[in-house]
C-alpha cells in the first residue's frame, strides 16, 4: 500500500475514534451511559460489561480494528524514523501486529456472540 | 553511538537522534515553540495509549468467562491501577484533542494561509495568533478535562 494511502487511513481512523471511542468511554459514565450502570465502578460489573458485547459488538470491532489501525500505523512511523533502513521489517511487523491482534480481539467479541 | 558508526548512520550524521529530534524537548533549543511541545506530548501519549490498548485486548479476553472477569477486576482495582488508569485518561483526552486541531489544521488545511516569503524575522504560520491559539486551547481544554476525568474516577 502507498504510504499516501495510508497515511490518509491514519486521518480517516482518528475521525472514526473520536466518534467510537466517544462511544465508547461514554458507556461507562453513570447517567450518560446506554447501559445504565448505577456508579462508575458497577460500569465493569459482569453483567454491564456482557450486555455491552451483546448489544453494541459491531461498535466494539469497528473500535478495535480502527484504533489497531491508528495505533500500530503511529508507531511505524515513529519506528520509520527511527530506523529508516529497515523499513521492511517494520512494515511486516506492523502487518503480523494488526492481523494478529485484531484476530484475537475478534475472537472474546465472537466467543460472546457464541455463549 | 555504535550504531552510528555503521553504514547508513554515517550518511545521517549531522541529523539529531530519534530522541533528540522528537521524544526530548529539552534537547533541541527551540524557544517559546507550543507545536513543538504538542508534537512531542501528542508521540508520548501515543505510545501511552498502544501500550493501553495492546493490554485491553488481553485483559478484556477475560469477560468470556465471569469467574475469571472477576478476578482480573480484583487485581487490577488497587490505587496504583487507579492512577496509571487516570495517567491513560490525560493521554487520551490529549491525543484526541491535539488529533482533532490536527485534523483540522493538517488535513482540511484550516487557518494555514497562503504560501508566502519567509522574511526576517520569519515567524512560521503554526506559531502565530490563530494556531497559537488553537495549540493553547488545546492545552488548556485538556488540562480541564484531566481534571474532570480525575473526579470522575476517583470520586464516581
Amino acid at each position: 500500500m502507498r504510504a499516501s494511502t495510508l497515511q490518509l487511513l491514519q486521518y480517516l481512523s482518528a475521525m472514526a475514534l473520536v466518534v467510537l471511542l466517544g462511544f465508547h468511554i461514554i458507556e461507562r459514565v453513570p447517567g450518560l451511559s446506554p447501559l445504565t450502570p448505577e456508579s462508575y465502578e458497577e460500569s465493569l460489573s459482569y453483567e454491564v460489561v456482557r450486555r455491552a458485547y451483546k448489544e453494541y459488538w459491531w461498535v466494539l470491532a469497528l473500535l478495535l480494528a480502527a484504533a489497531l489501525f491508528h495505533g500500530l500505523n503511529g508507531l511505524r512511523g515513529i519506528l520509520l524514523e527511527w530506523r529508516p533502513a529497515a523499513h521492511r521489517v517494520i512494515n511486516l511487523v506492523f502487518v503480523a501486529a494488526f492481523i494478529a491482534l485484531l484476530a484475537y480481539g475478534l475472537r472474546t467479541i465472537a466467543l460472546h456472540l457464541a455463549g | 553511538m555504535a550504531s552510528e558508526e555503521r553504514g547508513r548512520g554515517r550518511l545521517l550524521h549531522n541529523m539529531p537522534g530519534l530522541l533528540q529530534a522528537s521524544l526530548n524537548p529539552w534537547l533541541v533549543r527551540v524557544r517559546n515553540n507550543p507545536e513543538r511541545l504538542a508534537f512531542v506530548l501528542h508521540r508520548v501519549t501515543g505510545v501511552i495509549i498502544l501500550a493501553y490498548l495492546v493490554a485491553h485486548i488481553f485483559v478484556t479476553s477475560a469477560t468470556v468467562d465471569e469467574a475469571l472477569w472477576e478476578s482480573v477486576m480484583g487485581a487490577l482495582s488497587g490505587p496504583l491501577s487507579r492512577v496509571g488508569e487516570w495517567i491513560v485518561a490525560g493521554a487520551v483526552i490529549f491525543h484526541g484533542l491535539n488529533g482533532i486541531r490536527l485534523i483540522l489544521v493538517e488535513f482540511l488545511g484550516l487557518g494555514v494561509g497562503r504560501p508566502e516569503r519567509p522574511k526576517p524575522p520569519y515567524v512560521p504560520p503554526s506559531l502565530r495568533s490563530g494556531q497559537r491559539k488553537g495549540l493553547y486551547l488545546v492545552f488548556a481544554l485538556s488540562l480541564a478535562g484531566w481534571a474532570l476525568a480525575g473526579v470522575i474516577m476517583f470520586a464516581g
